[in-house]
C-alpha cells in the first residue's frame, strides 16, 4: 500500500513490533485475567448446583462471598432438621487458599461426608475418606490435572497433607477434608460457614425456604438455583483486581504508544514540516499519526486474543484452571487496547501538529 | 497588469535573544499572474524569509502579503495553512520528498492534502505534467532509486499537479549538477509557457536566473533592483 501511514508502520519494523507487543500485552493481561475469573466463577457455580441440596442456610450478609471465616453454629443444623419438608442438612466449612499454580484461589471444604454424601450423592471412589486432621480427599479432576493419587501430598493450610481418598462425582469445592479438622485448624470450634439443606420435595423448595425464615429469623437463606444470577458471583476481592488490571493494560497500552509515537515524531520532524508546507492542517497531521498508532494497536489486539487463546488453551492442560472468554471481555479488551493507543498518540499527535513549519523543514 | 502576488512594506525582523535581525526592511514586490520571476541576492539577505512569508510558513512582523486577493498578513495560522493550501506549491532546494513513498505516492498525497477530502485533481492536467515533466516511467520508483534531477522533477511535478495559483520555490538547482540544473530550469520555464504557471524561484546562480522573465535583486533585506 502506497500511502503514508502504512509505508511508516512498514518503515520502522522493530519499533512496529516492540508497540505491538505493548498493546498485545496490555489485551492478554485483561482476556486473560477476566477468562480466569469467570472461569473460576462459573466452574464454581456449576459444581455448586450439582450439590443437591436445594437451600443453603448461613450468615447474613457473609454468603455473597466465600471467605475462611465460618460464622454459623453447627447446632443449627438440628433445629433446620425439625423443620417441616427438610429432608437433609449438612454444615460445611470454607477455607480459602491461593491456587495451586499460584494463579486465582482455591476453596478447601470442611465436610461431615456421612451427611454430605447424602446431600450429594458424592462417593469415594478411590482410597477412604479422610480420618485425621492429615488427610484430605480431592475430587477425579483434580486428580487428573494435578497429577494426583492415593497417597500423595498436598498443600492445605501451608502445610504438606496426605491424600486419603479421591470422590466421584465434582461437587462442591475440590478438596475436602473433615469439618472438625477444619475447625481446629481455624480455631473455630461448632462453627462452619453455611449449612446445606436438602429439602423432601424440590418443588415445595419455597415453601420451606419461607419456613426456615419464620422460625430462625436474622440468618440468610440461598436457593441454590439463584446462585450465579448475582448471588455467589463474588470473590474476594475480585472487582479490585479486575480494575488494577484494566488500570495497568491501559497504561501499558498507553505509554508503549506514547514512546513510539513520540520518537516517531522526533525522526520524522522534516516530514511533518513537508506536510506543513503542503497546507496539511494540524487536524490531518494528528490524523495521520492516530492513524499510525490505531493501525499499531489494532494489530496489537488481534496478536494479543491470538496469544490469549494459546495460553488459556496451555493453561487448561497444565492446571485444574478453567478459563472462559467472553465475547463482551474481548470486545472490551480490544476497544481498550484501540483506545489506549489511541490515547498515548494523541500527546505525540499534537506536538507533531504544532511543530514550527520552517524549523521543521530545516530539521536534519 | 493583474497582480497575482503583491506584498506591501513587508518587515521581518526575528528576535534572537535579545538581538532582533531585521530579515526584511519593507518589501515591495508584485508578480503578475502568469510571470516568472527570480529573485537574486547574497546569501542572508532576506530571501528565504520572504518565500517563507510569501507561501504563509512564516507571518510577518509588519506590511501586507495579498496572493490571489486574501492578504495573508492578517490571517490566523489556520488560515495561512488553507490559503497554502489552495493557492501555492513549493518547491525546495533539499527535494522534500516523502522517503517511504514512491513518486506517485507523493503525488497522492499533496493531491489528498490539496483535496481536503475530495477527489480535485484532473487526470488530464496530472498527464500532462508528467509529460512535460518527462516522468511517466518514473512513477513507481521511490525517491532515492532516483537521481537528484529526477527527484526534483518528481517534487516539482508535486507542486504543480494541483494547479497553484503561484509555485514558490528556493534555489531548486542547489543541489544540482549543471546539466540536471539546466533540465530542471528548461522544465519550470516550460510550465511558466504551456500551463502559464506563475513562478517565484530564488537562486543564486545568474545563469538560472536568466530563464525567468524577470529578476528582483535583493541585499540586506531590500529589494535593490530590478532587470
Ligand atoms: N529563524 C530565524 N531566527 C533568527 N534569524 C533568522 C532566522 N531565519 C533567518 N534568520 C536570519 O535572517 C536573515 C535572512 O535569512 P534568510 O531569509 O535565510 O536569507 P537567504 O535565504 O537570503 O540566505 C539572516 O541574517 C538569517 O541569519
Ligand atoms: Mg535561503
Amino acid at each position: 500500500m502506497d500511502n503514508l501511514v502504512a509505508s511508516n508502520i512498514r518503515q520502522r519494523p522493530t519499533r512496529t513490533l516492540l508497540s505491538v507487543a505493548g498493546v498485545a500485552l496490555g489485551v492478554v493481561l485483561i482476556v486473560l485475567n477476566t477468562g480466569l475469573v469467570e472461569g473460576m466463577l462459573n466452574d464454581r457455580i456449576k459444581r455448586e448446583r450439582g450439590v443437591g441440596a436445594e437451600i443453603r442456610f448461613g450468615r447474613s450478609g457473609a454468603m455473597l462471598s466465600p471467605s475462611s471465616s465460618n460464622p454459623v453454629d453447627v447446632r443449627y443444623a438440628d433445629r433446620l432438621m425439625k423443620i417441616e419438608g427438610v429432608g437433609q442438612v449438612s454444615p460445611v466449612g470454607y477455607y480459602i487458599q491461593s491456587g495451586n499454580s499460584g494463579l486465582g484461589m482455591e476453596i478447601v471444604e470442611g465436610v461431615e461426608f456421612e451427611s454430605y454424601s447424602a446431600i450429594t450423592g458424592a462417593k469415594v471412589v478411590e482410597g477412604n475418606a479422610p480420618k485425621t486432621d492429615q488427610e484430605v480427599m480431592i475430587d477425579e479432576f483434580k486428580a487428573l490435572h494435578n497429577k494426583l493419587k492415593v497417597g500423595s501430598d498436598i498443600q492445605v493450610f501451608g502445610e504438606t497433607k496426605k491424600v486419603s481418598g479421591i470422590y466421584s462425582p465434582q461437587v462442591g469445592s475440590r478438596i475436602k477434608m473433615p469439618l472438625s479438622a477444619l475447625q481446629n485448624a481455624l480455631s473455630a470450634e461448632g462453627k462452619c460457614f453455611e449449612i446445606l439443606v436438602k429439602v423432601k420435595d424440590p418443588e415445595k423448595q419455597d415453601d420451606v425456604r419461607q419456613r426456615i425464615l419464620d422460625e430462625l429469623p436474622g440468618n440468610e437463606i440461598l436457593l441454590t438455583r439463584d446462585l450465579g444470577v448475582g448471588v455467589g458471583r463474588e470473590i474476594p476481592g475480585i472487582k479490585g483486581f479486575v480494575r488494577a488490571v484494566l488500570v495497568l493494560s491501559v497504561i501499558v497500552s498507553a505509554l508503549v504508544i506514547l514512546l513510539a509515537m513520540y520518537t516517531t515524531i522526533t525522526e520524522r520532524t522534516r516530514e511533518i514540516g513537508i506536510l506543513k508546507s503542503l497546507g496539511a492542517s494540524k487536524g490531518f497531521i494528528i490524523g495521520v499519526i492516530e492513524k499510525e498508532a490505531l493501525t499499531i494497536s489494532l494489530i496489537g489486539v488481534l496478536v494479543g486474543l491470538i496469544i490469549s487463546m494459546i495460553a488459556a488453551w496451555a493453561l487448561e492442560r497444565a492446571t485444574t484452571l478453567q478459563l472462559e472468554f467472553t465475547w463482551s471481555w474481548i470486545l472490551r479488551a480490544g476497544l481498550i487496547g484501540l483506545g489506549a493507543g489511541a490515547l498515548g498518540a494523541l500527546y505525540p499527535a499534537i506536538r507533531a501538529a504544532n511543530k514550527d513549519a520552517v524549523q521543521a523543514l530545516s530539521y536534519e | 497588469m493583474d497582480a497575482i502576488l503583491k506584498t506591501e512594506n513587508l518587515v521581518m525582523t526575528y528576535r534572537v535573544g535579545r538581538v532582533d535581525v531585521n530579515a526584511l526592511r519593507g518589501v515591495n514586490l508584485s508578480v503578475g499572474r502568469g510571470e516568472f520571476v527570480s529573485i537574486m541576492g547574497p546569501s542572508g539577505c532576506g530571501k528565504s524569509t520572504m518565500l517563507h512569508i510569501l507561501g504563509g510558513l512564516l507571518k510577518p512582523t509588519s506590511g501586507k502579503v495579498i496572493v490571489d486577493n486574501e492578504d495573508m498578513a492578517g490571517m490566523t495560522d489556520a488560515e495561512r495553512t488553507d490559503t497554502r493550501r489552495r493557492k501555492i506549491g513549493f518547491v525546495f532546494q533539499r527535494f522534500n520528498l516523502f522517503p517511504t513513498l514512491t513518486a506517485e505516492g507523493n503525488l497522492r498525497l499533496a493531491e489528498q492534502i490539496h483535496g481536503n477530502g475530495k477527489k480535485v485533481v484532473d487526470e488530464e492536467v496530472r498527464r500532462e505534467v508528467l509529460r512535460l515533466l518527462r516522468l511517466e516511467n518514473k512513477m513507481r520508483h521511490k525517491p532515492l532509486e532516483l537521481s537528484g534531477g529526477e527527484q526534483q522533477r518528481v517534487a516539482i511535478a508535486r507542486a504543480i499537479i494541483t494547479r497553484p495559483a503561484i509555485i514558490l520555490a528556493d534555489e531548486p538547482t542547489g543541489n544540482l549538477d549543471s546539466e540536471n540544473s539546466e533540465i530542471v530550469l528548461e522544465m519550470l520555464q516550460k510550465l511558466n509557457r504551456e500551463l502559464n504557471q506563475t513562478i517565484v524561484m530564488i537562486t543564486h546562480n545568474p545563469e538560472a536566473a536568466a530563464v525567468a522573465a524577470r529578476t528582483v535583486h535583493m541585499r540586506d533585506g531590500m529589494i535593490v533592483g530590478e532587470k
